[in-house]
């Protein structure tokens, strides 16, 4: 950290308390969460009412992970699973042809088309959702896989990423690549792609949990229950089994901690791809 | 050198692009249009026939002389100027609190990333239990110091708050990530020199951190600005705009006027607005990024 010397006057038990505030207002929404999955609904408002410590000690029942499975998690899953594969790889590939683009040619209405692929995607998707959806049942695509893959796979900040990568790459080793007689795509395939593996984690990593948080698009995109996405599962077990307070903490944990898992794994490069900084 | 040649050079670079500019044509562009000519269509199902007519301006002039639409404008007004202020101060704050030097560093950092890895449904529904008037954690510790249950969710003066809650749990987190990145790009010699001046720890904050920021916190300011503007996940999975349309903000409004009473027409109108509005913040920020942009050069 650069900016480790700065004195900050006030006293370190200060700090530490702040820090400890904060972090119990952080952490202690999820761990509830993830203490209760495995407890009976008994138990856990017996706990709360009157408070005791107890409800943030983790119980050892899995009855609710059975019972969210018997009600169409596992189907939500698979299917987050392949949306968001799809999208991870479809997205890499069209992201770091454009980005690719951008880095290596000059063009007539390069800079212009830049700023408007990356504005466009300042546009909050919740916005336009509506209209999209219209034209999802204009052109048939309403409640299909299509649907929920295609629409988000082109990503301005994905672009961006692999654009200000590829910059990055000694032009001598392409226009060498030329002269032997590689291709465009053959230098863009067999000596950009392979270099830029960073890049690919982040971004990939992006991809993924973008798809994976996605709510408001499959929700309206794909009603049907076989085509249904974690989020929209979570959100429909919240209403329609609203008493089942363990099955909803069960399904937030599972949903929750499949992104986290690769999100700390990954830390450096995903907070990397996230901000455009690079991570020391 | 062969015209064939030429020909491929000139087209290579928008072979690259057309994927994704497609894409971005027709799922990002288009859409912007659709909602604009729908807005001009009324829709009615007389005898379970659809029918649609142009009728110009005219949803337009049911939505302006709607009160319900100016509720829903003012209670989105009211979320914007208390929802944005309180993140991106939580965010700086915690990003200046994470600055400073300690063992366990890393970890405390990790510890509150924690919200940017759940997605917001995930906060929505779990917040929402805890926010149970009955058998909520948040009314059952409050209950340790004698303080009497509060309905949250489910009361007109506290359900706004509530969201704020929810919601700023989720974003501080994540907006804190691009002011902490903003920090660390600060050159330390800085530090150094006003030490040597003598200057206290709040002028280093005035004089040296706050400027050289100054970007990070206006590109943080635009982007929670329009990420909030939409924000209607709490709404949809909780409050449904209620209890009597305390949080039924605009875009919550343009999800249940289509999704809820079918009414196309008035939910593309507000559609359509937003958007507009969405744009005009999206003009700052490309006035703001253009700025940076330079600085880089």
């Amino acid at each position: 950290m650069l900016l480790r010397h700065i004195k900050i006057n006030w006293p370190i038990y200060a700090w530490y308390f702040v820090i400890l505030i904060g972090l119990m207002i952080t952490v202690i929404p999820f761990w509830w969460a993830l203490s209760s999955s495995f407890k009976d609904n008994v138990t856990i408002f017996a706990e709360v009412s009157p408070f005791s410590f107890k409800s943030l000690i983790p119980g050892t029942s899995l009855d609710p992970y059975y019972g969210i499975f018997m009600k169409g998690f596992g189907r939500a899953m698979l299917n987050t699973l392949f949306v968001s594969v799809a999208s991870v790889l479809g997205g890499l590939l069209i992201n770091s042809m454009a980005g690719f683009a951008f880095a290596q040619f000059r063009f007539k209405g390069d800079n212009i088309l830049f700023g408007f692929m990356i504005l466009s995607f300042a546009v909050p998707a919740d916005a336009i959702a509506i209209p999209l959806f219209k034209m999802m049942r204009q052109i048939g695509w309403f409640d299909t896989y299509y649907a929920l893959i295609i629409p988000m796979l082109a990503n301005g900040i994905i672009i961006f990423l692999f654009r200000q990568f590829f910059i990055g790459i000694p032009k001598e080793l392409m226009e060498a690549a030329r002269v032997d007689g590689l291709s465009w795509f053959g230098i863009y395939w067999k000596i950009c792609i392979p270099l830029s593996k960073p890049v690919i984690l982040g971004a990939g990593l992006l991809l993924f949990v973008f798809q994976w948080e996605s709510f408001l698009w499959p929700l309206i995109a794909a009603p049907s229950p076989d085509k249904h996405l974690i989020q929209v599962v979570l959100a429909r077990f919240s209403t329609e089994y609203a008493p089942i307070w363990n099955q909803q903490f069960a399904a937030s944990t599972i949903a929750g901690l499949f992104p986290l898992i690769f999100i700390y794994i990954f830390q450096k490069q995903f907070v990397s791809a996230l901000t455009g900084v690079e991570q020391k | 050198m062969s015209t064939n040649f030429f020909r491929r050079q000139w087209i290579v670079p928008y072979l690259f692009l057309a994927p994704a500019l497609i894409a971005t044509v027709a799922f990002k562009l288009y859409p912007i249009f659709i909602g604009l000519w729908e807005s001009f269509i009324y829709t009615s199902f007389g005898g379970g026939v659809e029918k649609r007519v142009f009728v110009w301006l005219e949803n337009y002039q049911y939505l302006f002389a709607d009160p319900l639409f100016w509720q829903s404008l003012k209670i989105t007004g009211i979320l914007t100027i208390l929802i944005n202020p309180i993140q991106i101060s939580l965010s700086l704050g915690l990003a200046l609190l994470l600055m400073r030097k300690s063992k366990y560093i890393r970890i405390i950092r990790s510890l509150f990333l924690l919200p940017v890895g759940v997605a917001l449904p995930i906060a929505t529904v779990v917040w929402g239990l805890m926010l149970d008037p009955y058998q909520g954690l948040v009314n059952g510790f409050i209950g340790l110091f004698g303080i009497p249950p509060q309905p949250f969710l489910v009361s007109e003066d506290q359900a706004l708050w509530s969201i704020i809650v929810i919601a700023t749990w989720k974003g501080v987190a994540f907006w804190m990530l691009f002011l902490l990145a903003g920090l660390e790009d600060i050159p330390k010699q800085l530090y150094e020199a006003s030490k040597i001046d003598g200057a206290k720890p709040f002028q280093n904050f005035r004089f040296i951190t706050l400027p050289l920021l100054k970007r990070s916190i206006l590109f943080v300011l635009v982007a929670d600005t329009a990420t909030n503007f939409v924000l209607m996940v709490p709404m949809i999975i909780l409050t449904k705009g209620g209890p009597m349309q305390s949080t039924n903000v605009l875009v919550y409004e343009a999800y249940r006027s289509g999704f809820y009473y079918q009414d196309w027409g008035r939910s593309l109108s507000i559609t359509t607005l937003l958007t507009l509005i969405s744009l005009i913040i999206i003009g700052f920020q490309l006035f703001f990024l253009g700025e940076k942009r330079d600085e880089k050069k």
